[in-house]
């Protein structure tokens, strides 16, 4: 059990509830942390973008849910034999449903709605042995997880009135250009092709095919250790080139699109020409600058940047503004410069540890 | 998951606590010398051959590696001579398999939060186990190279009898007159016996294993176990020097634990393998030859006969009988001899059941043997 000290985690998407679950598990007590956010529930923002694109198994494994200790995974909640067999050659994805009730499950038992208190946070800033928070009070671990800064849109397409973002609520015209090359457009593939539309793909590259959104080494310390030994130039290029879209390899995704083609109802071209519905399945703008409040932090307190990115250690927390009596760690999709695959289940809950980590330590 | 050689190590060694717990418990060295082996040949694979070959190893790859590191253990016990019997070397093989699986997919992971992204890393618990399972083992090997039994190498021609009467290994050399055994945890192996009654005679013991003995000349029996668990592996047993020679003869000892005979080759005498009252696989053995019966399973015993091969056997190739249950399955029998006209359970039969016996017979290839398979006298065959 950790001693008590009051931590708190600024924002309330699943990162968020990923750190609270391991604090709580590691023996922090609910009334010790302060979750700052503007939804009380945690899965709501996937939970809204998983129905827009109509998601209906997780791109994680079956250790892919928020609970702090890796077992029992989501293949053992699910309860049938195919998917512990599935699990076991690394092919199991647990439904969506699946994902979310657990995360319900863990919201529940970890007491979040305790600590939640619905608030947008405009600035964390570093004040005598922690953090002051919008001004309140003095945390000394403070981790921030404020998620993705908005959909991206192609400057191009501003102002079409054709336009949707995939993860906006929509339905498909009988004409669609899907405008992407992810997993997010992959699926919007799929749904448009089965809900009888003609389907034109624009993309400008390829998509990789690729089971996780990185290469599983750099989900863990062999291959993580190389890219923190990596020089900066080096591992900002490598994110760079990580963050290309990629969708998993499978007959499930290959074999509509191949019938399709057959029919003449899915084909790749460079642009959207006539269709009557333009879906961007563009995923997220992306860098620290796009965030306001990552954006002050950074220039406030001189952090160290490159490219998109915040410097960051190994374990997710701010070199400059952390140590033997403080932490401030980022979460999320933010945290990529410790963690390639920051913004995934996994990635969450590699930064909700290392914080964890801190937080018992400095106490 | 991918592991980094420290977690690899450290997950290996962690996962051995229950084998190396079931092994203490047992209270037999063999078990921690197995033990020890199976981590020894664990910790090369990961040092030479894991390590560079798997950065990533899904879960399935458990099962071609664990049959893998199942065959290589099993030779390497059989090239180290570690006597552990064939069920128990598997189930703590197959304990120390299975708690490897679940310790990397269910125990560590939730004892150590960062399990997986540490790369099988244990942090300071890694450190600790590592240390008390490798202080463990090489205390218990030490333990048992200073009480291990003493080794007797025989040089040149030994008169016998010897008879032994402690726990001891008794390698190499010639003896005439024959070897006696009445103590149990002895090991007689590349020894050739010549003349006595017996070749080598076991009674009341148990843990006794015979590999690579070779008895020529004898006058009543080859090998003869009396209240007795042996392991008879690749003997020989041929020349007898009249006509009551029995090859192998395990009698009265089903209150011990089972006796095998397997890759045994006798030839020319009255019986090959008998037992009586006993619990004994009788495998792989090549049997030639014989004047009454090649092999016998008889007088309530409880027997399995597999793969062996009965050649030119008068009267009888395999009989199961007088009470007895059998499993008599993938033997060879071939060219069985009528002897005289009288009686038809001689008549040359490959597979028989006499005498209220029981046998399962099945895959059993029979040649050139007139009376073929048959039961007489209240016993039954089933297939």
């Amino acid at each position: 059990m950790c001693p008590a000290e009051r931590c708190a985690i600024v924002g309330s998407g699943l990162a968020a509830l990923a750190a609270f679950a391991t604090l709580r598990h590691g023996g922090v007590q609910a009334e010790e942390i302060v979750v700052f956010g503007t939804q009380a529930d945690p899965t709501e923002p996937f939970r809204a973008r998983a129905r827009a694109i109509r998601q209906r198994r997780m791109r994680s494994e079956s250790d892919g849910h928020l609970a702090a200790p890796a077992w029992p995974g989501l293949a053992l909640r699910d309860g049938r034999p195919g998917a512990l067999l599935q699990t076991i050659a690394s092919r199991y994805h647990p439904p969506v449903d699946l994902f979310l009730r657990h995360a319900e499950e863990v919201r529940r038992r970890s007491g979040w709605d305790r600590s939640f208190v619905e608030r947008r946070v405009e600035r964390v800033a570093a004040a005598g042995d922690g953090f002051e928070v919008d001004g309140d009070g003095l945390f000394r671990h403070v981790l921030v997880a404020t998620g993705h800064p908005g959909h991206a849109l192609p400057e191009q397409l501003a102002g079409d009135p054709r336009v949707v973002h995939a993860y906006e609520p929509h339905e498909y015209a009988s004409r669609v250009a899907i405008v992407g090359a992810g997993m997010a457009a992959a699926t919007e593939w799929l749904n448009a092709l089965a809900a009888g539309a003609e389907v034109v793909s624009i993309r400008r590259r390829e998509p990789v095919r690729r089971p996780l959104n990185v290469p599983r080494p750099l989900f863990s310390k062999r291959g993580l250790a190389a890219f923190h030994a990596s020089s900066p130039e080096r591992r900002a290029a490598l994110l760079r080139e990580l963050s290309t879209p990629s969708y998993p390899p499978g007959r499930e995704w290959d074999e509509p699109l191949v019938h399709a083609e057959a029919e003449g109802r899915f084909r790749v071209e460079a642009a959207p020409n006539g269709a009557e519905q333009i879906v961007c399945a563009t995923g997220f703008v992306q860098g620290y600058r796009n965030d306001p409040l990552l954006a002050r932090l950074q220039a406030e307190h001189g952090l160290a940047a490159r490219d998109r990115w915040i410097v960051l250690a190994p374990d997710s927390t701010v070199p400059e503004l952390t140590d033997d009596r403080r932490t401030l760690a980022l979460a999320g999709v933010a945290a990529q410069w410790a963690f390639p695959a920051a913004d995934t289940v996994a990635g969450a809950k590699y930064a909700a540890r290392a914080f964890l980590r801190h937080v018992c330590r400095t106490r | 998951m991918s592991y980094t050689l420290r977690g690899r190590i450290e997950s290996r060694l962690g996962a051995a606590v229950p084998a190396l717990a079931l092994a203490v418990a047992l209270q037999r060295w063999w078990a921690i010398e197995l033990v020890a082996l199976m981590l020894a040949l664990g910790l090369v694979l990961d040092l030479c051959v894991y390590h560079r070959l798997l950065p990533y190893q899904p879960g399935w790859a458990a099962l071609p590696l664990g049959a893998l590191e199942l065959g290589l253990t099993w030779s390497a016990m059989r090239a180290a001579g570690i006597g552990a019997p064939l069920g128990w070397a598997l189930a703590l093989y197959g304990v120390a398999w299975a708690s490897g699986q679940l310790c990397a997919h269910a125990v560590f992971p939730r004892l150590r939060l960062e399990y997986a992204e540490a790369g099988g890393e244990l942090g300071r618990a890694g450190v600790v186990t590592a240390a008390a399972v490798a202080v463990t083992l090489v205390g218990g090997l030490g333990a048992a190279y200073a009480v291990r039994p003493p080794t007797v190498h025989l040089h040149g021609v030994v008169q016998g009898p010897i008879v032994v009467t402690r726990s001891e290994r008794l390698t190499g050399g010639v003896v005439r007159g024959g070897i006696v055994v009445h103590a149990s945890h002895v090991r007689i192996d590349h020894v050739t016996v010549v003349g006595g009654e017996y070749g080598i005679d076991v009674e009341h013991a148990d843990h006794v294993m015979l590999d690579h003995v070779r008895v020529v000349r004898v006058s009543l029996d080859g090998i003869r176990a009396l209240d007795a668990g042996v392991m008879v592996h690749d003997c020989s047993i041929s020349a007898p020097s009249g006509p009551f020679v029995t090859g192998v003869l395990i009698s009265y000892s089903m209150g011990r634990p089972m006796s095998m005979v397997s890759g045994c080759t006798i030839a020319g005498t009255r019986e090959g393998i008998a037992t009586h009252s006993s619990m004994v696989n009788v495998m792989g053995n090549h049997v030639v030859d014989t004047t009454v019966r090649g092999i016998l399973l008889g007088e309530m015993s409880m027997d399995m006969a597999s793969g062996n091969t009965v050649e030119g056997a008068r009267g009888i190739g395999i009989v199961c009988m007088d009470h007895s249950t059998c499993e008599i399955e993938h033997n060879t029998v071939a060219a069985a001899r009528v002897d005289g006209d009288e009686d038809p359970t001689r008549h040359g039969v490959a597979i028989e059941a006499f005498f209220y016996a029981e046998a399962k017979v099945a895959h059993n290839t029979v040649v050139a043997s007139p009376g073929g398979v048959r039961a007489f006298d209240n016993s039954l065959i089933t297939r």
